[in-house]
C-alpha cells in the first residue's frame, strides 16, 4: 500500500470489525502528533504499529485508550462505542510502555486493585487474577512486593495487569522493552495465546523481527502519518522488492532480483550446471528504513 | 462510592508499606508532641518559686526589709506592686496571690510582746486555695525566723536582759519617765524568756503570741483559661503536623502515580475523574482520622490532654481536615515531579507552619509576627484544636476558626481540581 498524503488505501476487511479510526487528528500545541489516521483492525489479528522514535505510535495507542482526546476524526470500538464512555473501556486493556503499577503492593494486590477497578469482585475477582498471574508465569512470586521483581517479571506483570479484567481489545505499548531474551519469548508466547483465545491486540514496537514474527498486518507511522499498511509479506514485496537469486558456477556468482526465483533457478539449471545456489528474502526492517529513512530520530 | 473506597484502599495500604511516610506522619507529630511537651512542661510545672505581687502600704524600713527578705528565698517569685495592680494580676490568673503590706507593718514588727502584730492581707483565688495556703504558711514562716534569730538562745538573751536591768537601775542619767517603762518591759521579758518551752516541762509553755497576723481576701476571677500542662499546647502542634505529612504524602503520591504511569492506568479504567480524585482525597481524610485519633488517645491516657468539649474537637478536627485535604489538592497540582512536588509542598508548608505556631507556640512569639499567622490555616487549625482542649471556647468562638478552615479548603480544593494534570 502506498501512502499518499497520510491516507492509505487499507485492505478491504472482510471479519468482523473491532476498531475503526476515522480521519484521527492529534496535535500538542504546534507538533502534529497524528495526522488524519485512518485504521480498520479486525477481531482476533494481531496488529502492529510500527514507526521511529516521535511517529505517534504511543499517542495513537494512548488516542484508543480513551487518555486522549483527539483534535478531529473519529474513534469507534466495536462498530460504534467511543473509548471515552466507561462501559467501553471494560472492553479494553493497557501495557503502557512504562511499567505501571504499585512497587509497595504484591503482584497480587496490584492485580486485585485494578480488578476491582473494572468491576471484579469476589470469586469471579480471585479467578481472574490468579487466571492472569498463572498465564505470565508469576503464581509463584504473588505475594512478593513487585519491588523485589526483575525487569522481565514487571514486565510480565505489567502484561497480567492488562488482561486482569478478561478484555477484547489489547494495547500492547513496546511490551518487550529493556527484558532480557528469556522474558521476551515468554511475553511472545502469551501474545499468541491471547490471539488464539480470540482478542484483538495492538502492538507497538521498535523490533522488527518481533512485528514480523507476530503481527498479522503492519501499520508503518512517521511524523504522525500512516505511510504503509498491509501483511508483513505484502509490505516486503511492495516496498522492498522481489528476493534475490544468489547462483554460483565456479568462481562465476550471479544475482537476480525475481518474483519467481525458482522458474528462474530452472531456467538457469537448463543453461548450465549450478554449483550453488541461495534466496536472500528482504526484511521488514529493510521496509522500514526505506520508508521512513535513514536519519536519526531524538 | 466502591471504586472511590477501593482507590482509598489502595493509598492507605501503600501509606502503611511504605517506612519513612509513615514515620513522617506517625512519628513525627508525636516527637513534636511529647519532645516539646516536656520541654514546655517543666518550666511551668515545677518551678519552685511562687508568683505573688507584694505592695508595700507601709513604706517603712522594716516593711522594705521584709519584701527583699521574700525576693531573696528559694519561695516566692516577687513582683512589687500598688494595690491596684497586684489584685488585678491575681483576677488574671498571672500572680498566684497579692500579698498587702499594711500601714504600721513596721512598727509592729519593732514590738515584741506587746500590742497588735503586724498586718498582711492576702489576695488570692478561691479557687487555688491549695496555692494560698502555701502562702499563708510561707509567709508565716518567714516572719517568724526573725523572731526565731532573736530569741534563738533565750538563756544569753535573758543574762542580757538582767544585765540591762542592772545598768538601767544603777544609770544615775535616766528619768524616772523612762527608767520605770523601760525596767517594766525588761522584766516582762525576763519573765517571758523564764517560761520553759513545750517540750521542755513544766506546764503550758510561753503565752500565745504571732508574729504576724494575715488577713485573708478572696479575688473572683472568671474561670482559668490557659493550658494546663505543656502537652495541651504541644498535642494540637503535633496534630497539625501529623496533618500536614498526610498532605505532604498524598500531594506527593498524586505525582507519584503521574509519573510512573498508574495515574494513566487509572485513568484507562472505567472510572471516573471525579472518582479518582474523591478516593486519594477519601485516602488523605482517613489517614489524618487515623493520625488524629492516636495521637489524641496517647495525649489522654499518657499525658492528661483531654478535650473539654468532644463535639467542638470534632468540629475543629473536620474544619481542619477540609483546609487540608483542599490544600493537598492544590499541591498536588503545583508539581511535575515528585522532587518539584516535595520542594513546592514543603516550601509552602514549612513557613504556614512557622508562622502559625507549629513549631513555636504563638505566645512566645513577638506580637508583629504572631500577627502575621494570621494569612496561615496551621494558626486557625491549632486555635481551633486549642479552642476545644483547653481554651474554653464556646460554639460562637469556634466559627471564626472553623470557618475559616472550611472556606480555605474548599477554594484551595477547587483551585487544585481546576489545575491538576492527570497526564503526564
Amino acid at each position: 500500500m502506498l501512502a499518499n498524503s497520510g491516507l492509505v488505501r487499507v485492505p478491504a476487511v472482510e471479519t468482523h470489525l473491532m476498531l475503526e479510526l476515522e480521519s484521527v487528528r492529534k496535535t500538542y500545541g504546534a507538533c502534529l502528533a497524528v495526522d488524519a489516521l485512518n485504521l480498520q483492525i479486525r477481531q482476533g489479528e494481531i496488529f502492529g504499529l510500527l514507526g521511529p522514535n516521535g511517529a505517534g505510535k504511543t499517542t495513537t495507542i494512548h488516542l484508543i485508550a480513551g487518555l486522549l482526546q483527539p483534535d478531529g476524526g473519529a474513534i469507534r470500538i466495536g462498530g460504534s462505542g467511543s473509548p471515552s464512555d466507561p462501559a467501553i473501556r471494560l472492553r479494553l486493556g493497557i501495557a503502557p510502555q512504562m511499567l505501571s503499577h504499585y512497587e509497595f503492593l504484591s503482584a497480587r494486590e496490584n492485580l486485585g486493585f485494578f480488578g476491582r477497578l473494572y468491576g471484579l469482585r469476589g470469586r469471579r475477582l480471585s479467578e481472574r487474577v490468579f487466571d492472569a498471574l498463572a498465564f505470565v508465569g508469576l503464581e509463584n512470586q504473588k505475594g512478593q512486593a513487585v519491588r523485589t521483581f526483575s525487569g522481565g517479571m514487571k514486565r510480565r506483570l505489567n502484561l497480567a495487569i492488562a488482561i486482569v479484567h478478561d478484555p477484547e481489545i489489547i494495547l500492547l505499548d513496546e511490551p518487550t522493552a529493556g527484558v532480557d531474551p528469556q522474558s521476551r519469548n515468554a511475553i511472545y508466547e502469551n501474545i499468541l495465546a491471547l490471539k488464539r483465545q480470540g482478542r484483538t491486540l495492538i502492538y507497538t514496537t521498535h523490533y522488527m523481527e518481533e512485528a514480523q514474527r507476530l503481527c498479522d498486518r503492519v501499520g508503518i507511522l512517521d511524523h504522525g502519518r500512516l505511510l504503509a499498511l498491509d501483511t508483513v509479506a505484502g509490505l516486503i514485496q511492495t516496498h522492498a522488492g522481489a528476493a534475490t537469486l544468489i547462483v554460483s558456477r565456479g568462481d562465476q556468482e550471479i544475482r537476480m532480483c525475481t518474483p519467481e526465483p525458482l522458474a528462474v533457478l530452472n531456467e538457469l539449471a537448463r543453461e548450465a550446471p549450478v554449483d550453488r545456489f541461495r534466496l536472500e528474502q528482504a526484511t521488514l526492517e529493510q521496509v522500514f528504513l526505506q520508508l521512513t529513512g535513514r536519519t536519526l530520530r531524538d | 462510592m466502591r471504586y472511590i473506597w477501593t482507590l482509598a484502599q489502595k493509598d492507605l495500604r501503600l501509606l502503611f508499606r511504605n517506612k519513612a511516610a509513615l514515620f513522617f506522619t506517625f512519628g513525627w507529630p508525636l516527637v513534636i508532641a511529647v519532645l516539646f511537651g516536656a520541654i514546655f512542661s517543666s518550666p511551668d510545672e515545677h518551678s519552685p518559686r511562687i508568683a505573688i505581687a507584694v505592695v508595700d502600704e507601709d513604706q517603712t524600713s522594716g516593711s522594705r526589709e521584709f519584701t527583699a527578705q521574700l525576693g531573696e528565698g528559694k519561695d516566692f517569685n516577687v513582683l512589687a506592686a500598688g494595690r491596684d495592680a497586684a489584685i488585678t494580676l491575681v483576677r488574671q490568673g498571672e500572680r498566684a496571690a497579692a500579698l498587702i503590706l499594711k500601714k504600721g507593718f513596721g512598727e509592729a514588727g519593732q514590738r515584741l510582746f506587746y500590742g497588735d502584730p503586724p498586718k498582711v492581707e492576702l489576695w488570692s483565688d478561691p479557687t487555688r486555695a491549695a496555692e494560698a495556703g502555701m502562702i499563708q504558711g510561707l509567709v508565716f514562716k518567714m516572719a517568724a525566723e526573725r523572731f526565731n534569730r532573736v530569741f534563738s538562745d533565750p538563756g544569753a538573751m535573758r543574762g542580757q536582759v538582767r544585765q540591762g536591768l542592772e545598768s538601767l537601775k544603777s544609770a544615775p542619767d535616766v528619768q524616772d519617765a523612762n527608767r520605770v517603762p523601760l525596767t517594766r518591759f525588761l522584766n516582762e521579758l525576763d519573765a517571758f524568756l523564764a517560761v520553759p518551752q513545750p517540750g521542755q516541762g513544766g506546764g503550758g509553755g510561753r503565752p500565745q503570741w504571732q508574729p504576724i497576723e494575715i488577713e485573708e481576701h478572696a479575688v473572683a476571677r472568671p474561670p482559668y483559661a490557659g493550658p494546663r500542662n505543656g502537652y495541651q499546647v504541644t498535642f494540637p502542634q503535633g496534630i497539625l503536623w501529623g496533618i500536614i505529612s498526610c498532605v505532604m504524602t498524598f500531594s506527593i503520591s498524586f505525582v507519584t502515580e503521574r509519573t510512573h504511569g498508574t495515574l494513566m492506568r487509572l485513568q484507562a479504567s472505567p472510572i471516573t475523574r471525579f472518582q479518582l480524585l474523591a478516593g486519594k482525597s477519601l485516602a488523605c481524610v482517613l489517614a489524618i482520622l487515623i493520625v488524629v485519633t492516636c495521637l489524641i488517645v496517647l495525649a489522654r491516657l499518657g499525658f492528661r490532654v483531654t478535650p473539654q468539649s468532644f463535639p467542638l474537637f470534632l468540629l475543629a478536627v473536620f474544619s481542619t481536615m477540609i483546609a487540608f485535604v483542599g490544600m493537598m489538592m492544590l499541591l498536588a497540582s503545583l508539581g511535575k515531579t515528585e522532587a518539584a512536588a516535595a520542594g513546592t509542598g514543603w516550601a509552602i508548608m514549612l513557613p504556614l507552619s512557622m508562622l502559625g505556631g507549629g513549631m513555636v507556640p504563638l505566645f512566645i512569639m513577638p506580637g508583629w509576627l504572631a500577627k502575621v499567622g494570621y494569612l496561615s490555616p496551621v494558626r486557625w487549625g491549632i486555635l481551633a484544636l486549642e479552642g476545644s482542649i483547653w481554651r474554653r471556647f464556646s460554639l460562637s468562638e469556634m466559627a471564626v476558626p472553623c470557618g475559616i478552615l472550611v472556606a480555605v479548603g474548599v477554594a484551595c480544593f477547587i483551585a487544585g481540581v481546576r489545575w491538576i494534570r492527570l497526564d503526564k
